[in-house]
C-alpha cells in the first residue's frame, strides 16, 4: 500500500504541470486585448489597453508567459489574483478553509441521511418509504440548485430570519476582527471554540446552514438512489439469503452483512462528491454570499484572471488526486478483497 | 446573469414573498444597528489608494469618506464649491486665481489632523498632489491632474515605450509649490474645469504615514521606483488609510470584500453622526434585497431592471429620477472597420452579404440609422422609461448642454430616403449584412441591438443585421481592435465638466473617436478652445457648436441621459444626492439613522 500511495503522490507534480499548461494554452485563444480586459473595468480606462498589454507582457508568446509564471512559482509566488485583490496563494489560503468548513457540515448529513434513507428504501422496496424517497430524489434533483438556494434563502432568511447569508453577522464579524480573537485555523466554528466563544460558533453555524441545507437536499438525492440500487442487488445475493436462513436478526443481516458490501459504489460516489464540494459549490456560495473558493474560482475564470485561474486549477487538481487516493484507501479498508498495488 | 436566469429569479422571489407573506420590518419598529450604516454593494474596490483607485467601486464606496479634497461641492450642486482643506475657494475676485487664469492659490486650513495623529501641513497637500500625478499606473486616474496642470498633451508620465519622462518630476515640482501657508498651482494653460477637478481629485494623504510605511518620500531620484506599480498592494495605502475625512479605515477584509470605517473623533468639523460604516460585497441581488427587507442593510445596490423587486417593501424608501453625469448607452458607428478576419462584416463588400470597412463613412448611412432607431421606445423598454432623450455628448443640466439642440426624430420615410442616397444607391439596391454586438448580461444593450435589428430589417428585405452577445472582455477587445461595426457603450464623468464628455465622445484623440476613426478638425479645435476658455458664456457658445457638429456628422447616435434611483431603509436620515456621486452613499458625513 505504501508504494501505491508513494506512486500516486509522485504523479502530483505532473498533474499540476499538465493542468497549468492546459490553462495557459487555452487562454492563448483570446487576444491580448481581451486578456487585458481584466484590468479595464470601466470604459474610462479603454485608452490604456495597449499600455496594460505591454506592462503585463500579454502579447508575449505563450512559452515566454508560461516561463515567467514558472519562474515566479519557483520563488513560491503564484502571482497576483486581480479578482481576489490579493496574491493567489493567499487567496487559496483565505477561501479554502471556508469551503472546507461548509463541505464538512454538508457531507456528514448527506452521508448519514443518504445511506440511511437508501437502505430503508431498498429493504422496503415498493412500500411507502421507497416511494417517498423516489419522489423526494426526483423532485430535488429536478430543479437547479440555485432555485433551491433562492427558496431556502427566501424562507429561512427572508421569512424566518434564521439562516442569514454571508459568513458571520455584523457583531460576530467585528469581534472576530478585534485583537481579542485569534484565528488559529481560519475554520470559523473551530476557531470560535478554541477562543472559547460559543456564540461565534452558533453564529457561524447559522450562516453555514443555508448553503449546507440547499446542497444537502440536492446532493443527497443521488446518494439515496445509488445506495438503494446497490442494496437491492446485494440483498439478492446468496450470502444474504444464507444469513437469513441461519436465523440472524433482520437488522444484523441488513446492517452487517448486506450494507457493508453495498457501500463500495457509495464510497466511490461520496469521494467524488466530497472532492466536487471541496472544489467549490459555486451557486450555493454565490447565492448565500459565502466567501468560499468556488465563488472566487468562478469569478476568476469569468474575468480571465490568469494567475487566479491557474492557481485555482492547480489546487483543484491537487485535491482531486488526494481525494481519489483517499477513496482507494477506503476501498481497501472496507473490502479486504481489494488490494492496492 | 442571463436574462432567463434573472427572470426565473424574479419569479421565485415573487412566489416566495407571496408564500411567506413577508413584508419586511414594519415602520415604527426599532432601528437595527442604530449607529452603524450598512451598505451592500455588488463590487469591491481594486485598491484603497487614491492614486490607484479609478473603478466605480473605489471612488464610490470609499474615498471621500476617508480622504478629503481642498474644496468640495455644495450640497447637490456640481458647479458651486465650499472650502474643505483649503480655507477658501479661489476666484479671480479674491485673488486666488491669477488674471491670466493659470495660477491658483489655496490657503491651507490650519490644525487639521490626519487619522494617524499628524497635523496636516501645506507640504502634505503638495506631496499628495505630486504623488497622485507621479504614481500614474496604467489605467489609473493620474491623467486627470497631469493633463489639467501640465497641459492637454501630457496625459501620462511615460513615453510611448513606457519609459518615465526624464523631466516629469521637475515639471510637476515646478507647477506645485508651497508658499507660506498656501499651495500655489501653476497650470501650463488656463483650464476651465480645474476647480471642479480639484473638488473631486485633490485628496490629501498624510506624507509622514506614507513614508513611514515605506512609500515615496517625494525625492526625484527614486520616483521611477514608485511610478506605475505592477500590483496594487505594492502601494502603502492599498489597504490602509491616512486621510483627514470624517471616517477612518478600520479594516478591509478581502476574504469577504467587506470594508469597515469608523468615526474619526478628532475630525476638524463636528464628528460624524454615525459611529461606523460597513460596506459589504454581496454579488447577487437576491440576498441584497432580503437584507434590505430584514433591515440588515440600510442601502443596497439595485439595477434598474430589479427595481420592481424593491418597490413596496414596508420601511424602505425609494428616491427616483436622480440626475447623473452619465451619457449611456450611445450607439457608435465605426467609420473604418478592421475587416481582417472579422466575421461581423460578412463578405466585406456591399454585395448584400456584408459591408465594406468604410460603410459608415457615408453620412447618409449614419443619418439613416439616426432616423431609424426609436430612442424613446428604447428608454421605455430597456430603462423603464427613466431618462431624458439625449442630443449630444454633454448631459442635461451641465454647462454646454443645449436645450434647443437639434436631433433626428424617428422617421422611417427619412431613413429610407437616406439609405436610397447612400453609396450612390447601392445600399438600397444590394442590401447589406453586419453584426451588432453587445456584452452578454447587459440587458439594455441587448434590447437596443434587437430593436435596431428589427427596425432595419423591416425597411428592406435585403437589409440584415445579426445580434450577438460576447463577454465583456471580448467586447472591449474587439472594440479596441476596431472590429465592431456598431457598438453600444457609455461614459460616466470623471469630473463635472463638459470637457470630460466632449473629449471622449468627439475629440479625435478621445476614447471613442479613436476607436471609430472619427476626426473633425473643427470639433477638435472647438473642444480645445472651450477647455481653455474661462468665460462661462463664451464656453457655452463653443459647446453649442460642438453639439451642432455632433448632429451634423452623427458618428454617434446619442440616446439617453439616464437617471438613477436609490433604495434605502426609511430610517436613514440626512441623505442627499449630488450627480457627481457614483453611488448614493458616496459621502456619509451627514447621514444618520433614526425614526
Amino acid at each position: 500500500m505504501a508504494t501505491y500511495i508513494a506512486r500516486r503522490l509522485l504523479l502530483l507534480p505532473l498533474v499540476a504541470f499538465g493542468v497549468t499548461l492546459l490553462i495557459f494554452a487555452l487562454l492563448q485563444f483570446l487576444t491580448p486585448a481581451e486578456r487585458a480586459a481584466l484590468f479595464v473595468t470601466d470604459p474610462r480606462q479603454l485608452s490604456s489597453i495597449p499600455a496594460i498589454i505591454r506592462k503585463y507582457g500579454l502579447d508575449q508568446p505563450i512559452h515566454v508567459q508560461y516561463w515567467v509564471w514558472l519562474k515566479q512559482l519557483l520563488h513560491g509566488d503564484l502571482g497576483w489574483s486581480q479578482t481576489a485583490r490579493m496574491p493567489t496563494s493567499q487567496a487559496l489560503a483565505t477561501f479554502f478553509p471556508a469551503t472546507l468548513e461548509l463541505t464538512f457540515y454538508m457531507f456528514i448529513p448527506i452521508i448519514i441521511i443518504g445511506v440511511w434513507l437508501g437502505t430503508r428504501a431498498a429493504v422496503h422496496k415498493d412500500q411507502i418509504v421507497d416511494h417517498f424517497s423516489r419522489i423526494f430524489a426526483i423532485s430535488l434533483r429536478g430543479l437547479p440548485s440555485f432555485v433551491w438556494g433562492l427558496i431556502v434563502l427566501m424562507v429561512f432568511y427572508g421569512g424566518l430570519n434564521w439562516f442569514p447569508p454571508g459568513r458571520l453577522s455584523l457583531e460576530a464579524d467585528l469581534f472576530v476582527k478585534s485583537p481579542e480573537f485569534h484565528r488559529f485555523t481560519r475554520i470559523m466554528t473551530v476557531d470560535a471554540l478554541l477562543n472559547g466563544q460559543p456564540w461565534i460558533f452558533v453564529d457561524a453555524l447559522r450562516h453555514i446552514a443555508g448553503p449546507a441545507m440547499t446542497l444537502v437536499l440536492v446532493e443527497m438525492a443521488l446518494l439515496v438512489r445509488v445506495t438503494r440500487s446497490s442494496m437491492l442487488e446485494v440483498l439478492r445475493q446468496d450470502y444474504v439469503r444464507t444469513a437469513r436462513a441461519k436465523g440472524l436478526a433482520e437488522p444484523v443481516v441488513i446492517n452487517r452483512h448486506a450494507r457493508k458490501n453495498a457501500l463500495i459504489p457509495v464510497v466511490t460516489l461520496s469521494s467524488l462528491l466530497f472532492v466536487g464540494l471541496l472544489g467549490g459549490v459555486v451557486l450555493a456560495e454565490t447565492i448565500f454570499n459565502y466567501p468560499g473558493i468556488g465563488k472566487w474560482g468562478a469569478e476568476a475564470a469569468v474575468q480571465l484572471d490568469i494567475p487566479g485561474v491557474t492557481g485555482f486549477g492547480m489546487f483543484i487538481a491537487l485535491i482531486t488526486v488526494f481525494g481519489n487516493l483517499a477513496a482507494d484507501i477506503l476501498y481497501a479498508t472496507i473490502d479486504p478483497r481489494i488490494r492496492l498495488q | 446573469m442571463s436574462f432567463k436566469r434573472r427572470l426565473l429569479m424574479l419569479l421565485v422571489f415573487t412566489l416566495a414573498v407571496a408564500l411567506t407573506g413577508v413584508n419586511g420590518v414594519a415602520q415604527g419598529q426599532a432601528v437595527k444597528n442604530p449607529d452603524t450604516l450598512i451598505i451592500q454593494s455588488f463590487g469591491d474596490p481594486e485598491s484603497l489608494d487614491p492614486s490607484w483607485a479609478y473603478d466605480t467601486a473605489s471612488s464610490g464606496t470609499f474615498l471621500w469618506n476617508v480622504y478629503e479634497t481642498l474644496i468640495f461641492f455644495v450640497g447637490g450642486r456640481t458647479d458651486l464649491y465650499e472650502p474643505m482643506l483649503a480655507t477658501g475657494v479661489p476666484s479671480v475676485a479674491n485673488g486666488g486665481i491669477s488674471a491670466d487664469g493659470k495660477t491658483y492659490t489655496f490657503k491651507i486650513r490650519p490644525g487639521v489632523k490626519f487619522h494617524d495623529g499628524n497635523v496636516m501641513t501645506p507640504e502634505d497637500v503638495r506631496y499628495s498632489l505630486m504623488r497622485f500625478m507621479l504614481v500614474d499606473r496604467d489605467g489609473g486616474p493620474s491623467w486627470i491632474l497631469l493633463a489639467a496642470i501640465l497641459g492637454f498633451d501630457t496625459q501620462s508620465t511615460r513615453d510611448d515605450n513606457g519609459k518615465l519622462l526624464p523631466d516629469i518630476w521637475d515639471r510637476v515640482n515646478q507647477a506645485i509649490q508651497v508658499k507660506g501657508d498656501t499651495v500655489v498651482i501653476t497650470l501650463k494653460d488656463p483650464y476651465a474645469p480645474f476647480l471642479n477637478i480639484m473638488a473631486s481629485w485633490s485628496m490629501v494623504v498624510s506624507k509622514k504615514f506614507v513614508v513611514k510605511n515605506g512609500g515615496w518620500d517625494g525625492a526625484k531620484t527614486i520616483v521611477a521606483k514608485y511610478n506605475n506599480p505592477e500590483k496594487p498592494d505594492a502601494q502603502e495605502l492599498f489597504d490602509k488609510g491616512a486621510g483627514t475625512g470624517p471616517f477612518k479605515l478600520d479594516s478591509w477584509d478581502r476574504g469577504t470584500g467587506n470594508i469597515t470605517l469608523s468615526r474619526f473623533t478628532d475630525y476638524w468639523r463636528a464628528p460624524a453622526k454615525l459611529s461606523r460604516i460597513v460596506i459589504q460585497k454581496v454579488e447577487e441581488f437576491g440576498p441584497r434585497r432580503l437584507a434590505l427587507q430584514n433591515g440588515d442593510a440600510d442601502i443596497i445596490d439595485v439595477s434598474r431592471a430589479d427595481q420592481p423587486a424593491v418597490t413596496g417593501i414596508s420601511g424602505v424608501r425609494i428616491v427616483d429620477d436622480l440626475a447623473q453625469l452619465v451619457n449611456s448607452p450611445s450607439l457608435f458607428m465605426n467609420l473604418n472597420i478592421s475587416a481582417e478576419g472579422n466575421p461581423d462584416v460578412g463578405s466585406g463588400k456591399l454585395d448584400g452579404n456584408g459591408v465594406p470597412p468604410n460603410f459608415f463613412s457615408d453620412i447618409h448611412v449614419r443619418r439613416a440609422f439616426a432616423y431609424l432607431f426609436d430612442r424613446q421606445a428604447f428608454i421605455d423598454q430597456a430603462l423603464r422609461g427613466k431618462g431624458r432623450l439625449a442630443n449630444g455628448p454633454i448631459p442635461y443640466g451641465m454647462l454646454g448642454y443645449n436645450p434647443r439642440g437639434k436631433w433626428y426624430e424617428v422617421s422611417k420615410d427619412k431613413a429610407v430616403a437616406e439609405f436610397k442616397e447612400a453609396w450612390g444607391g447601392q445600399v438600397w439596391n444590394n442590401g447589406f449584412k453586419f453584426s451588432v454586438l453587445y456584452n452578454s448580461g447587459n440587458v439594455a444593450r441587448q434590447t437596443g441591438s434587437q430593436m435596431l435589428k428589427e427596425a432595419t430589417e423591416s425597411l428592406n428585405p435585403k437589409f440584415k443585421i445579426d445580434t450577438r452577445g460576447v463577454t465583456w472582455s471580448s467586447y472591449l477587445g474587439l472594440m479596441n481592435q476596431k472590429k465592431l461595426p456598431m457598438f453600444f457603450i457609455g461614459w460616466a464623468a470623471d469630473y463635472a465638466d463638459p470637457d470630460n464628455f466632449t473629449v471622449p465622445f468627439m475629440h479625435s484623440t478621445g476614447t471613442y473617436p479613436g476607436r471609430q476613426s472619427y476626426k473633425n478638425p473643427e470639433a477638435d479645435r472647438l473642444i480645445e478652445q472651450a477647455g481653455k476658455e474661462t468665460d462661462a458664456k463664451k464656453r457655452e457658445a463653443l459647446y453649442f457648436r460642438v453639439q451642432e457638429i455632433a448632429y451634423q456628422d452623427v458618428p454617434t447616435i446619442y440616446i439617453v441621459y439616464p437617471t438613477a434611483f436609490v433604495a434605502m431603509r426609511a430610517w436613514v436620515k440626512g441623505w442627499y444626492h449630488n450627480p457627481i456621486f457614483f453611488q448614493p452613499w458616496n459621502y456619509a458625513y451627514r447621514l444618520s439613522k433614526g425614526q
